[in-house]
């Protein structure tokens, strides 16, 4: 309840915004703004009042708009604790409780002691557990839950974690498009400056120049990105959940319940699958929507490898089936053939509008490599409870989902596949407010039948042949 | 489960969607056509496009492509949607077959199933039917078109049979 100092943040940066800025009339704006800010900021804080009472969480807040939020305890699933850099001066964290449900729902509180959040937690989760025994709900006392396994990111590992981290991908294109903004820094002068500068320059080597400098860049901020996030990891399994802990800056406390998982995901980035690395996600339903991705990252980095033994000591459930299935050889050349599609129309273009536009021509190999790879991957494994499905878009990724956490099945069959008898496959397990599906393309129908009907629960029919199964059309 | 799912909707489907498609296609076409007679009057004023003394060729060719495709989607169309339309509810499953030039199938189990609604526009209601919406913790499905007894009975038998079976998302 001792909000006021949340705000007191908002004045600190504002200010540090204000002094810096005092050229003309200007700061008036700034000066008009942190008043307002100051004033509603106070005003929310002076409304906003939480507690937990006869088994809801009633959130009262807004100035204008009021709203009350009430959540019942037993659909709680979740209570993250998030320490923020300014947040930790003041000795403050984020409480975010959420909910299942269609409209998964986020309370937040924003701005609360470490010990006032701690017993908040508690107090959220006592009933819970007790709702979830039974009737005796007051001699159930809340007991710090004992760490049944521990799991924490080496530095090493996180040096190398960062090294190979495949965001850089995203920002490289990020300061792509900015970089093609600065026309003031890309002018006449200048380019012949660096045509001076670089010896036996041309076109060719300022383009490659730019690229590199633009790849170095970008990896050097997903480097700190990665080891700002993961710092001091930690996973801690309790008989009920798996806690992540993580974060330099931000200090982030993620709970996420058994019951709640719905899958498992392990994705092999380009750069880490050579070395034999990759990052394991678990999809958990009524997580935020608003997240990024929506999955949580249950490890940052770990070797293929160590993938069963991990599973085997947190999520023992998921035991890993062999693969069973994998796409027939009839459809090796159309794997190759379809990441070409797109570019293929493209490539003309390219060839007429650009002067080395012939250059993308190079484009159609390593495609038709990516499609091979792709070939190889796709492969699917029935377990007696678990579906394993591996799968490459270009990250190779390793999809493990209990049966009865699967959303929806669907096959589709386009005409040119009907004539191969085959079809594509999507298994949707839930995430967050919506779906994660996990695809592979141009399975045989028979085994896309035998999917389904295993996921319908009824028996397999053997290669062997039980004797008194009488043969399906198919 | 070998077999493909056999109940079809309601032959009333094909009218509802043809009057809707004729209707809502209204919106694109007329204002398509009026843009593109101007469009055509309006640049043959100005230089020498490639088309010149073709106005009414290029016009009238492009109006009859254009009411081709609008009658396509109006009369062909929904026929053909309706025949690639099946569906089956059993104890286990909500089977769907579907897909016009992509053919689909959708399994979703009974047990994963959050809720079910019906629903019914305007012109639904004229013809008397209701589509089915079922909606999981990931996803959601429409079986559209059925008559509005048959759409009711089916809403019932999916919430009584997740009744029977439930167990949390």
């Amino acid at each position: 309840m001792e909000s006021i100092k949340q705000n007191f943040i908002t004045i600190v940066i504002l200010l540090f915004i204000g002094t810096s800025n005092t050229e003309g009339y200007f700061i008036y704006f700034l000066l008009a703004g942190i008043a307002i800010t100051l004033v509603s900021g106070v005003l929310s804080w002076v409304v906003f009042r939480y507690r937990v009472h006869e088994d809801e969480l009633q959130i009262k807040k807004g100035v204008l708009v009021k709203s009350n939020m009430y959540l019942s305890k037993d659909r709680i699933q979740v209570i993250d604790i998030t320490e923020g850099l300014l947040q930790r001066m003041f000795g403050l964290v984020k409480v975010e409780v959420k909910t299942a449900g269609g409209g998964t729902e986020t309370a937040t509180i924003s701005a609360i002691s470490r010990g006032d959040a701690e017993a908040l937690r508690s107090e959220l989760r006592k009933k819970r557990s007790a709702n979830g025994e039974g009737e005796e709900e007051a001699e159930e006392v809340y007991e710090e839950e004992e760490v049944l396994g521990q799991w924490k990111l080496s530095t090493k590992d996180l040096v190398f974690a960062a090294f190979t981290s495949g965001n850089f991908g995203l920002i490289a294109s990020i300061l792509g498009a900015v970089s093609g903004q600065m026309d003031e820094f890309i002018n006449e002068e200048t380019i012949e400056y660096v045509y001076e500068a670089l010896p036996g320059y041309s076109d060719v080597t300022l383009i490659v120049g730019i690229v590199i400098a633009i790849i170095v860049i970008s990896w050097a901020l997903s480097f700190l990105g990665v080891i700002f996030k993961y710092s001091d990891f930690q996973l801690e399994k309790t008989s009920k959940e798996l806690i992540i802990t993580s974060g330099l800056v931000e200090r982030k406390h993620i709970t996420v319940p058994f019951d709640r998982i719905q899958a498992v995901r392990f994705v092999e980035g380009v750069i880490r699958q050579p070395f034999g690395y990759g990052m394991l996600y678990v999809e958990s339903a009524g997580f935020d929507q608003t997240q990024k991705g929506r999955s949580i990252v249950l490890v940052p980095f770990i070797a293929s490898s160590n993938i069963s033994s991990f599973l085997a000591e947190f999520l023992e459930e998921y035991k890993e089936p062999e693969y069973q299935i994998r796409p027939p050889r009839r459809t090796l050349w159309r794997y190759i053939r379809r990441p070409n599609y797109f570019v293929l129309p493209l490539i003309p273009i390219a060839w007429y509008l650009m002067e080395y536009g012939w250059l993308s021509l190079l484009i159609i190999p390593l495609l038709g490599y990516l499609g091979w790879m792709r070939y190889q991957d796709a492969a699917l494994g029935l377990g007696d409870k678990i579906l394993r499905m591996r799968y490459r878009v270009v990250s190779r990724t390793t999809a493990i989902v209990k049966r009865n956490r699967i959303q929806n099945a669907e096959t589709s069959q386009n005409p040119f596949q009907e004539n191969k008898d085959i079809r594509n496959l999507t298994v949707t397990a839930a995430s967050g407010a919506g779906g994660m599906g996990f695809e592979t393309a141009d399975l045989s129908s028979p085994d896309t039948s035998k999917v389904l009907k295993w996921l319908m629960n009824e028996p397999l029919e053997e290669e062997e042949g039980e004797v008194s199964r009488p043969a399906q059309t198919e | 489960m070998n077999q493909e799912p056999a109940t079809r909707i309601h032959k009333n489907a094909i009218k509802a969607w043809t009057v809707n498609a004729l209707l809502f296609g209204l919106f694109w076409f007329t204002p398509s056509i009026i843009q593109m007679a101007l469009a055509i009057n309006h640049n043959s004023g100005i230089g020498t496009p490639w088309y010149h003394g073709m106005d009414w060729l290029l016009f009238g060719s492009i109006f009859l492509a254009s009411l081709i495709f609008y009658l396509l989607t109006g009369v062909l169309l929904p026929n053909i949607r309706w025949k690639r339309w099946k569906y089956d509810v059993s104890e286990k499953e909500i089977d769907m077959l579907r897909g016009i030039i992509i053919k689909k199938r959708t399994l979703v189990p009974i047990n994963r199933v959050q809720h079910v609604d019906t629903k019914q526009g305007p012109i639904y209601r004229k013809f008397g039917l209701s589509s089915v919406t079922i909606s999981t913790a990931a996803t959601t499905h429409e079986i559209p078109a059925l008559d509005d007894d048959t759409a009711d009975e089916l809403r019932t038998t999916i919430s009584t049979l997740v009744r029977k079976v439930k167990d949390d998302v």
